[in-house]
């Protein structure tokens, strides 16, 4: 096979005959891997968006800018005034800034599991996806790790959680959840930061070889003097599969401790061996979610129809299935085994559920975390309609912010000493600060957006070199093949 | 023997194998010639020695070092500072396995980027020999030789199908700019450091009263605190009444010991100290100190006297009627009375 010298990588192979060359032309619409056009082509793709702001963005901007302001003097309000302006009273000592806390970690969990997990399984359909999904884990455990915070009080106190000789000669003790927490976080956040940023270098050096003056600066520096040798890659290449084994326990271990600050108490509702991994699958449920919700935002938005293909966002729907059904799996272990041992405060909490003042909550939960995209996802028609994922992720991020809600104030509501029950009263302040969160997240996504390839070209690049297809009989079939 | 550098674009993997073997047959070793590319190329498909890198090495120390981190965080700390809690002894595995965990984890990823930094000597303040047209797609094949051969590295690139030739004399010059940015970010970074050391250390200190205990406390739905008038006798819980206890006591044995040296652990220990001496690692933050409860001037007090204070609280200690039930305050006070110097 005779390859000839001057012809690029990406241009494809002549078909030899009118049915060949329909059946090729099928692979390329379907198969981003299978259609590659030039590169400076797709960068022109990455980038176009980049830089031309529509009225549209700068509207939505302002808007998400104006709450995340509204969210900051919220909390200084209720830093000056104290934490008696929420809603938090006895027995509802944690509530909804718990459950952003929870959430937000969780919707944490999808980016590295699709970028890290499908790496290491060699899944094809992550490649134009990873980063969408990597960001979507910064930005929100970065939104998440306030909360504690924001919960404090006192929140400018919040050092005293690090371990550092210090002048009050108090070390911070670690037989406690809540700095196993601490450890957990800070471990995730910053590794997944890097784990992003590395993945990034080429990207960002094909950012600096297409732009001119301050740009060009600014992604001279970013990229560190990345040329694309065969040491850089290959020292890219251990770098990411270190982190590739190394983040995916973290991942899991995160979303374990998070449950653990709430199995370790002797709580109607939390005391529960199965809350580890039933947190972690819930976590990967709302961040899958939540990853559908961005990728088909920036689809729309930015005009990205090249790279995010029906493909990958029904790749997506099966996997948003596959959590859906794990998800009700644990959930039942979850429910069956105090439902059974019928002790006094359990039987209460469960009453409420099911016919009690939390029954809306629980019924809307198991509907948009099972009966629909059980109903609704075994389809490739509705995985690959945007309109319905969207929809559907939705209404998933829904119900397991839901869920959180039913874990945390509605199961504090009831404890063993009927004296001590009561309702969480929802205010003014807690609101708007969950408001500002859910608009911090959006709000630092499109600006990164603006900034940096949220495509990791590169990836989509090497894809395309090593992805042909090959004749089997009739028909002509893609060839898997990825180098090792 | 001055040496030039070559840039070589080329289509296809195959041309820039070809173009490598007629430059090592010319006498080049492969050391004096880098590929560059926008994906990752195998060394297999160019025919070129395997790189070779030490960042898993890097990341295994990292790794070490993570152990040791986790070691210190865990057990280090609770040999500095041995607080008792929640019934577990000062140094519990398990949660220790936990941290050391997060720890090593921590250290491996870590040391991994650096190593990849280090590896890679990024940030690179030299300017090496390149061209954009690398990241559009092109595979570039940099040969340094020596200027005789110059030529001779030329015809071979056209020979195999090079689309151009950069030709770069004054390599190895440094980007002041790029040295310039990381320079001032370290600055940056270890101003900000001590300039945060100076407020955590107090060092500096900001007239603002952050301590719970220094600032007035009003409840949920309570007003502001009124200020009682000078001859009142402010009453809450029990008072002494001509000696007579507020509860029955609860006779001492050694069952009543045993239980108050447990319920000590739980409840006293954090402020007065492992064996009651008033020493205790969060000591020197209250002023008065918490009393010395083996002292002559505690143990002269009656029990009654004590079993008040334990129910009221007294100074800065905290009235305990919440976690200690009558009983229970009997038996610490007939264990606290076992302390007696």
């Amino acid at each position: 096979m005779a390859v000839s010298k001057d012809v690029p990588l990406w241009q494809q192979p002549v078909p030899e005959s009118a049915e060949e060359a329909a059946q090729m032309e099928h692979h390329r619409r379907v198969r981003l891997t299978l259609d590659p056009v030039a590169p400076v082509q797709a960068q022109q793709m990455i980038m176009e968006p980049m830089r031309r702001q529509t009225l549209r963005f700068y509207v939505i901007f302002v808007i998400l800018f104006g709450l995340v302001i509204t969210e900051l003097i919220t909390w200084v309000y209720q830093m000056w005034w104290g934490l008696g302006v929420t809603g938090l009273t006895r027995p509802t000592m944690w509530a909804v800034y718990i459950v952003n806390f929870v959430y937000f970690i969780g919707i944490g969990h999808a980016g590295t599991f699709i970028s890290a997990a499908l790496r290491a399984l060699k899944v094809e359909y992550r490649r134009p996806i990873s980063r969408a999904a990597e960001i979507v884990t910064v930005f929100a455990l970065a939104t998440a790790g306030t909360f504690p915070i924001i919960h404090l009080g006192r929140s400018w106190k919040f050092y005293w959680l690090l371990p550092y000789p210090n002048e009050r000669q108090i070390w911070p003790s670690y037989h406690s959840p809540l700095l196993w927490d601490l450890t957990a976080i800070l471990t995730y956040l910053s590794c997944s930061i890097l784990f992003a940023y590395i993945a990034m270098l080429p990207d960002l050096a094909m950012l600096r070889d297409r732009s001119t003056g301050r740009w060009r600066l600014f992604y001279r520096i970013l990229a560190l003097g990345w040329r694309g040798s065969e040491q850089e890659w290959h020292n890219q290449e251990t770098a990411l599969n270190v982190f590739t084994y190394a983040i995916i326990p973290v991942m899991f271990s995160v979303h374990t401790i998070v449950s653990w600050d709430f199995a370790m108490a002797l709580q109607p509702g939390w005391h529960s061996t199965v809350f580890g991994p039933y947190f972690v699958i819930g976590a990967l449920f709302s961040g899958a979610g939540a990853v559908i919700l961005a990728l088909i935002l920036l689809k729309k938005t930015l005009h990205l129809d090249y790279f995010l293909r029906d493909e990958h966002f029904n790749g997506m729907g099966i996997f948003l299935l596959l959590l859906s059904m794990a998800w009700a799996y644990f959930y039942f272990n979850d429910y069956l085994a105090p439902w059974y041992g019928k002790a006094p405060a359990d039987v209460v909490l469960y009453n409420q559920l099911s016919h009690g003042y939390a029954a809306p909550f629980w019924y809307t939960m198991l509907f948009a975390n099972i009966v629909l995209p059980w109903a609704t996802l075994w389809s490739r028609k509705i995985r690959t309609n945007l309109g319905a994922m969207f929809f559907i992720a939705l209404m998933v991020n829904v119900g397991m912010y839901i869920e959180r809600v039913i874990i945390i104030p509605i199961s504090l509501g009831v404890n063993e000493l009927p004296y001590d029950w009561g309702r969480y009263p929802l205010r003014l302040p807690e609101t708007l600060i969950t408001i500002g969160a859910f608009s911090l997240v959006g709000f630092l996504y499109i600006l990164f957006t603006r900034f940096f390839p949220i495509i990791p070209y590169w990836e989509v690049f090497e894809g395309q070199i090593v992805h042909k297809v090959q004749r089997i009989g009739k028909a002509l079939i893609p060839a898997r093949s990825e180098p090792d | 023997m001055a040496e030039v550098q070559l840039l070589g674009l080329f289509y296809q993997p195959e041309s820039v194998a070809g173009a490598l073997d007629r430059l090592r047959a010319l006498g080049i070793t492969d050391d004096k010639m880098t590929v560059l590319s926008m994906a990752p190329y195998r060394p297999e498909m160019l025919g070129r020695p395997k790189p070779k890198g030490r960042v898993g090495r890097i990341a295994l120390f990292g790794a070490l070092f993570g152990v040791a981190l986790g070691l210190f965080l865990s057990v280090g700390i609770w040999l500095l500072y041995p607080l008792h809690q929640g019934g577990q002894p000062v140094v519990p595995i398990p949660p220790t396995l936990i941290v050391l965990f997060e720890c090593t984890m921590l250290g491996t990823m870590w040391s991994s980027f650096f190593g990849m930094l280090g590896e890679n000597r990024f940030p690179k303040f030299r300017k090496t020999i390149y061209d954009p047209r690398i990241t559009e797609g092109f595979i570039g094949l940099a040969v340094e030789a020596d200027r005789s051969l110059s030529d001779n590295i030329e015809s071979i690139f056209w020979d195999h199908g090079a689309h151009d030739i950069v030709h770069d004399q004054a390599a190895e010059k440094t980007d002041p700019k790029q040295r310039a940015f990381w320079l001032s970010v370290g600055g940056v970074l270890i101003a900000l450091t001590v300039i945060l050391g100076l407020f955590v250390y107090d060092i500096i200190r900001i007239p603002f009263p952050t301590n719970m205990a220094n600032q007035e406390s009003i409840a949920y739905l309570q007003g502001p605190r009124l200020a009682a008038p000078p001859d009142a006798v402010p009453v809450q819980g029990p008072v002494l009444i001509d000696g007579q206890p507020a509860t029955d006591p609860v006779p001492s044995s050694p069952d009543s010991i045993q239980r108050g040296k447990v319920l000590f652990g739980y409840s006293c220990q954090v402020c007065h100290g492992p064996n009651a001496d008033g020493k205790s690692p969060i000591a020197g933050f209250f002023n008065p100190p918490p009393a010395d409860l083996t002292s002559p001037q505690v143990q002269q007090l009656t029990d009654q006297e004590i079993y008040l204070v334990i129910t009221n609280g007294f100074g800065l200690m905290p009235s305990e009627a919440e976690v200690l039930g009558r009983e229970e305050r009997w038996d610490v006070i007939n264990y606290i009375r076992t302390l007696k110097k």
